[in-house]
């Protein structure tokens, strides 16, 4: 039976950050509208996580994690870096993209961060198997990097495990 | 953003962070301590971590602010803090507020709503006197959440304009208790880019 990780302890990923690790250790990061994009591979038993801010560089090609577009394509990079392998075969869980402020108007960016990983995984025949999205609250996210199983608390919302 | 516009910016948030803490000390009839009042351009990691950088989750009231001077504000406090206030606010004994009710929570709300305008209209007086509309604040809305994700939430709307946020940053304490509580505003990028573009005052107001 596999133990979820611990939520409290492991390495920290900073806002727009990308951590990645193998064999074992535990990333954990907070997010808001953010999203945290988690590429796990089975065969390498090793992970990746990007803190995703906003859904789309723009050409700014400095701190890659913070965009959608830029961060999935370096999460790959730095986890085919790290296995060793070109084909690492992974599958991703998103977790975020809250609207945490009720009062702002337009597309929320949380909803547009979603959506842009989304279709950039399913461009890359990523699949997606498991997801945390929307409402009103953060998300404290933990995810171990020997299984991929990632937990998520909340404030006030309880805690889930994907 | 030319200097004199800075140091126009930097005073307005000085001043508005004095008013803050004179409404608060009304509000509360006890005198209370501006401990830290200063505007910061900091790395987008920093300013998430301005609440803290712990676990526990904290309470905060945030209020949407349009007008000449867009952004959001954000009354921030660790939760046995934030429940004393309340205890304070409710004249009960120290303690007796242990969950958050509904009025707690309007306590908290209220709160901010009082310090929120005060340190706004400071703000209005200095940046923005002759302007039509002047800033307007939504109502406040409670949250009660991780440090982290609050601050990431409220830095979105200036994260477009680079790797580094310029914020106000306040510390209030209320005297003789162990209270501390944060209020931070945000600018947002258009009204910080409309703002750094802006000509120069012939007649500076302070």
């Amino acid at each position: 039976m596999t133990t979820p990780a611990k939520p409290t302890t492991g390495e920290p990923i900073a806002i727009g950050q990308i951590g990645v690790a193998k064999g074992e250790g535990i990333l954990r990061t907070f997010v808001g509208s953010c999203v945290a994009l988690v590429l796990y591979s089975k065969r390498h038993r090793a992970v990746g996580v990007a803190h995703v801010m906003l859904p789309a560089a723009e050409g700014r090609a400095a701190a890659p994690g913070k965009y959608a577009d830029t961060a999935v394509a370096e999460t790959l990079r730095r986890l085919t870096d790290l296995v060793g392998d070109t084909d690492i075969a992974c599958t991703a869980k998103l977790i975020g993209g809250a609207t945490m402020f009720t009062f702002q108007s337009g597309t929320p960016i949380g909803d547009q961060n979603v959506l842009a990983l989304q279709a950039l995984l399913g461009d890359l025949g990523i699949e997606i198997v498991g997801r945390l999205c929307g409402g009103r609250h953060g998300r404290r996210v933990a995810v171990d990097a020997a299984t991929g199983t990632v937990t998520v608390e909340t404030a006030e919302h309880g805690s889930e495990t994907l | 953003m030319t200097e004199h516009n800075q140091a126009l910016l930097e005073e307005a948030f000085h001043h508005g962070a004095e008013d803050g803490s004179a409404a608060l000390a009304k509000w509360l009839g006890r005198p209370v301590t501006l401990s830290v009042g200063r505007l910061e351009m900091l790395p987008i990691a920093s300013a998430a971590s301005v609440l803290g950088s712990g676990d526990e989750p904290v309470c905060g009231c945030a209020m949407g602010i349009s007008g000449a001077v867009g952004g959001l504000l954000l009354l921030a406090a660790e939760d046995v803090a934030a429940l004393s206030l309340a205890d304070t606010l409710l004249e009960q004994p120290q303690g007796s507020s242990t969950a958050w009710g509904e009025l707690e929570r309007s306590a908290v709300i209220e709160t901010t709503n009082i310090v929120g305008c005060a340190y706004l209209n400071a703000l209005c007086a200095i940046l923005a006197p002759e302007h039509d509309v002047g800033i307007l604040p939504s109502p406040p809305v409670f949250l009660r959440d991780f440090p982290a994700a609050l601050m990431e939430a409220a830095l979105m709307e200036q994260t477009h304009l680079g790797d580094t946020v310029l914020l106000a940053n306040s510390e209030f304490r209320i005297s003789g208790t162990s209270f501390r509580c944060r209020l931070v505003f945000v600018p947002d990028a258009a009204g910080l880019q409309a703002y750094a573009q802006r000509p120069a005052d012939p007649e500076p107001r302070l």
